[in-house]
Order: C-alpha cells, then structure tokens, then sequence
C-alpha cells in the first residue's frame, strides 16, 4: 500500500514537473514539409536543410525539447489533415494548399515565406509546340489546386494563354510522365520530376520559371498553429530564428553544392538537382520576408484560389501573416541587410 | 411453375406474388435496412455536436447535406454521375458478355479449361488496379483505359460464375431433353439456360460490385471526372462534405444497381418459368 502511494506520489511530481516545463517549451514540437521519395520521404525545401544542418536543434540546445520531423508525400492535402489532426506544430507547404486550409478553418499563423520549387513546362516533341503561346489549343496536364497550377496560369497569361484556350487535364506526377509519354496530352506543367523526360527523348523542356520568369515560381508559407504560437511564443521564435538561420546559410553561394547534397536525399540526384536549379538565386528564392513582393504573391494566389472555387471565400492576408517572430530574427547579425524589404508593387 | 424456379428456391415466378410480397413483409424489411444507416447519422451528428472530432474532419450532417444541395444544384454532381454511370454500363455490358462466353467456353470444354483456366485464373488474381499502370502506358489516360479496367472486373466473377452454373446442371436435365426429342439448340435455351439462371445471376451481381469498386478507385487514381474524381477533390480542397456526398452516392448506386439486377433476374426467371 505505502509503496503504491509512494509511486502514485513519484508520478504526480513527474506531471507536475513536466507541465512546469510545458509553460517554457513543449517537450516536442512537430514539423512537417513536403517530401519526396520511397522509403523514408525527405524534404527539398529550407525546412530539410535546416533539419539535416540541425539550426533549429541547436536553437534548442540544453532545453530537453525533442524536434519531430516529417515529410508528407501527400503534400499539401495530408499536411492540412495533419494541423486538422492536431499532429503538427509548424509546417512549410505551397501557398494554395495551405489557402484551402486556411480557408477550411485551420489556424494557422504565417510566420515566413518559403519558396516553393521551380516550374517547368516539356511538351512532346512531334506536337510542334516550342514556347508557351504554342499551347493553344492543346491539351495540357497538371495538378489542379497546387501553387504548379497557379504558376502555370500566370506564365501562360503572360505568353497571351487565357484558361479557355486550352484544355486542361488534372493529373498527378506519376500518371502525368504516363500521360506525355502515351501521347495522351501535348504538354505538361510540373517539377523537377518531369526534367527526367528531356533525356529519355520523350518531351522537351519549353519553360523553366527561374530561366523564363521568377514571378512564376512556386512559393508558400511556413506556417505555425496558432495554439502553439499563444501557448509558446519563445519556443515560436526559437524555431523561426532556426529557420532563418538556414536561409541565411542557402543565401551563401558556397553552400550551394552541400545543399544539393542535403536535398539528394529524397532520391533525386545531384546533377538533376543541380540542373533544375541552375538558374535559381538561392538568395532571392529563399527571401524569409513578410514584406510587399510577398503580399502580391499571396494576393494573387488567393484572388486564383477563389477565381477557381477552390475555396468558398478567401482568408484575411493581414489577420493570417504574424511578421513578428521574422522581425525578431532578422534584427540578429545584420541579417536585415542580407534581404532588405520589397515593396512589391513595382511590376 | 418450372424445374428452374424449384432448384432456384427463392422466388417464384406467379404473377400475383410480387404484390403481395409488397403488401406483405416489404414495409418491415425496409425499417430493418433504415435502421442501421439511421443509428450512424444519430451517431455522427451526435460526434459533431459534441465537438469530438474537428469539422474539417468530419463536417455534420447538415454541411453534408448543404454540400449535396449545391453540388447538385449546379450540375456538378449529375455531371459526374452521368459519366461514372457510363463507365459502369459500358464496362458491365462487355464484361458480363464476354465473362459469360468464356465461361461457357470453359464450362462446357475440358481442353479449353486444360489449355486457358490456369492462364484466366493468373489473370484473376491481378486486381483490376493492378493493371493500371501497365496500361496506363499503353492506351493512355483517356476513357479506354478505364472501360478496360471495367470490363477486366466484370470479366472474371461472371465467366467463374457461367462456368460453375454450367457445371451445375444435373446430367438428368440433359437426358430429360434427349427424351423429349429436343434440339440441341432448344435444350441449350430451354433447359440449360434457366437452370444456370440463378448462378449466372448471382455471378453478374457480385460482377456489378466489383465493377463499382474498380470504378471509384480507378476515377480516383487516373480520371478527371466522375464520382471517384469528385472525391478526390474533395479531399484536394479539404471540403470532407464533398467526400462524404461522393460516397453517399456511391453507396445509393450501389444499392440500386443490386436492386435492379434482382429485379430483372426475377423477371427473367418468370418469363422462362412460362416457357419450359
């Protein structure tokens, strides 16, 4: 009996010490980014160099506080389910998936930018299609409500492609290199994944966002729930300042090759990854900023989001992003220098 | 009354019995078949009203409702029923075909059993799905690939349903119709036919089911409409309601797709019943 009270007293002061400890800092926090790959999924993002670098472990160091990291291969759909299932903290994902959640009732906080991937478009070669304009009239496949839809509608607006003239097929990565190599569609827009098809001679790359057009490259949010935030704004910061780290240390072109390293990872090889970023400004592309050039981006992934019902009405941009953490962070080291703001209204 | 409708057992062919069936124990069966359906919706509404699971999760049933009314509404919906509907008679109409020759082929052969079951029983036991990236290459993603994939699921519980019926009939069925002096073409359709009746049936529906299943699962992994596509946006779009409506419409389908084959089997059987 007295040995029962006695352990039954040992765990009451093991909660009790524990949600002592849960008024500074969770005992884990969960992140979450898309990931590709069989196996074991890993991230091609800043959130999976700061997790292979450990910038936001050490941010952490002496705390007790474990991090969890995972790749989604569902990506944006799974990592929604995720927050919804309230198995995450923070996540990294395209601007229009986390829109629909947001938008679906989510509560989420914006905490930095993020870049999503580079945008390219192959077509078949026999289709006589050599730049965007040509897509007139054909049919092209992509995957409908992911920032490669939004940025394909924007470049194809720019190349004087409306919507309605050409038809569109909705098709997932897998059954889209099917698609183009069966010669059910003439043209696809996508990632990297599609760079493959250049070589094996089925298609021919047609456009690439960082050669052709930066403005139509992916991009999206990391994001926190705001639970976490209003429970642990230290930890919130502790983690933004982390991620900042990485994007300073990807800013530096010497890093560039360990970079493709860390990315290689989720299974695609170096030289493809150096390939499909050989025109990306790492600096640029990684710019953490709330600022102006990240509010028309957003602007215009919400007015596409209810442009095409993906959601019954749009969140607020203003209520949603929390510039405050990102402040903080870049105030540190003359990181303020590195990425000044941008006003964004310029083009 | 017929030798088909004794050996059959369930029901029978007279003309007056439908509507007293229908007077009779329908109402009753129809509560029992409402009750369990009734008890999830009390369930599921009672979770969402408690808050026990996120509404992005699981939306109540009036947002589920909601969603229906608009979906149909704007035509969403009926769009992408005609086109599952389409998939599904088109698949089930060559496969149920084909799967019946076959089998009658393997049933009424040895040596087509000797050299073709053991290859059709490899085939069978691919799943549908399993075909599709296979033929995905080959026929690309337009609607081919998915009557294929159809008309591969109906294939094969119909030709095992024809053949195992066909074997099924008693060997005194067919001295019966040497007695009587019949033509082997008439014994075919007046003897053999609706004693396998039953069999076949019962074949063509557990056909239909498969063909449903394939379906959804194949609009879901390689289709830009139909039921099994909306779905899938659904989830897309984080909008559960819009995958709970695409399942309610496929259970109601499924449901109704069974029922009507019930019905036509039991006309079928009538109508033999009169003429053997």
């Amino acid at each position: 009996m007295l040995r029962k009270i006695a352990s039954l007293g040992a765990l009451i002061s093991v909660l009790a010490g524990g949600m002592a400890a849960a008024e500074d800092y969770p005992r884990t926090i969960r992140l979450g980014d898309v990931g590709f790959g069989f196996g074991t999924p890993y991230g091609v993002s800043l959130q999976a160099v700061a997790d292979a670098k450990g910038f936001i472990a050490e941010e952490f160091a002496g705390t007790g506080v474990q991090l969890e990291w995972t790749y989604f291969t569902g990506t944006g759909p799974a990592i929604n389910e995720a927050f919804a299932n309230k198995q995450l903290d923070f996540a990294s994902y395209g601007a229009v998936p986390n829109i629909v959640g947001k938008a679906a009732g989510l509560d989420t906080v914006i905490l930095a930018s993020t870049q999503g991937t580079n945008i390219f478009a192959v077509a078949r070669p026999d289709a006589g299609i050599r730049t965007l304009a040509d897509l007139k009239g054909k049919k092209v496949a992509l995957q409908k409500a992911t920032i490669i839809h939004w940025a394909a509608l924007e470049a194809l607006k720019k190349a004087g492609v409306e919507p309605g003239d050409f038809t569109l097929v909705d098709l997932k990565n897998a059954d889209q290199l099917a698609a183009i190599t069966a010669g059910s569609v003439d043209a696809v827009f996508g990632a990297d994944f599609l760079l493959p098809l250049e070589e094996k001679g089925v298609a021919k790359v047609i456009f690439s966002s960082a050669r052709d057009d930066a403005d139509a490259s992916g991009f999206g949010g990391f994001l926190v729930s705001r639970d976490f935030r209003d429970a642990y704004p230290e930890a919130t910061q502790k983690v933004v300042d982390g991620y900042v780290h990485a994007a300073e240390w990807i800013a530096d072109p010497a890093n560039r090759d360990e970079v493709f390293q860390i990315w290689s990872r989720a299974g695609t090889p170096v030289p493809l990854i150096a390939r499909s970023n050989a025109d990306t400004d790492f600096k640029q592309a990684f710019n953490p900023r709330l600022d102006g050039e990240f509010q028309k981006r957003y602007r215009s992934a919400l007015d596409f989001s209810v442009a095409q019902k993906l959601v019954r009405r749009a969140p607020d941009l203003t209520e949603w992003a929390d510039p405050s953490f990102l402040d903080n962070a870049l105030k540190q080291k003359g990181r303020d220098a590195l990425w000044p703001e941008r006003r964004g209204n310029a083009s | 009354m017929s030798v088909v409708e004794t050996l059959g057992g369930a029901a029978s062919g007279l003309p007056a019995s439908p509507l007293v069936r229908r007077m009779g124990w329908r109402p009753s069966r129809a509560v029992l078949a409402t009750a369990a359906p009734l008890a999830l919706l009390g369930l599921w509404q009672a979770v969402s009203t408690l808050g026990l699971v996120a509404p992005q999760i699981l939306p109540a049933p009036s947002r589920v409702a909601q969603t229906f009314l608009e979906l149909a509404a704007d035509g969403e919906l009926l769009a992408a029923a005609r086109i599952s509907a389409w998939r599904l008679s088109v698949g089930l109409a060559l496969g149920a075909t084909l799967g019946f020759a076959f089998g009658i082929l393997l049933g009424a052969s040895r040596r087509a059993e000797e050299w073709l079951g053991p290859s059709f029983r490899a085939i069978a036991a691919v799943p549908a799905l399993g075909w599709i990236p296979l033929l995905i290459l080959l026929v690309g993603i337009d609607e081919m690939l998915k009557i294929i994939i159809l008309t591969k699921a109906c294939f094969v519980p119909m030709a095992i349903a024809t053949r195992d019926a066909w074997r099924a009939v008693p060997r005194g069925y067919a001295e019966l119709g040497r007695t009587l002096g019949l033509s082997r073409r008439a014994q075919f359709t007046r003897i053999t036919l609706p004693s396998m009746t039953p069999m076949v049936f019962s074949g063509l529906r557990l056909a239909s089911g498969q063909a449903f299943v394939s379906l959804v699962t194949c609009e879901m992994l390689a289709a830009t409409e139909g039921i099994g596509y909306l779905m899938v946006w659904g989830r897309t779009l984080f909008q559960m309601d819009m995958v709970i409506v695409g399942m309610i419409v496929v259970g109601a389908s499924g449901i109704a797709l069974d029922q009507l084959l019930r019905l036509t089997e039991r006309r079928i059987r009538a109508r033999m019943g009169e003429h053997v």
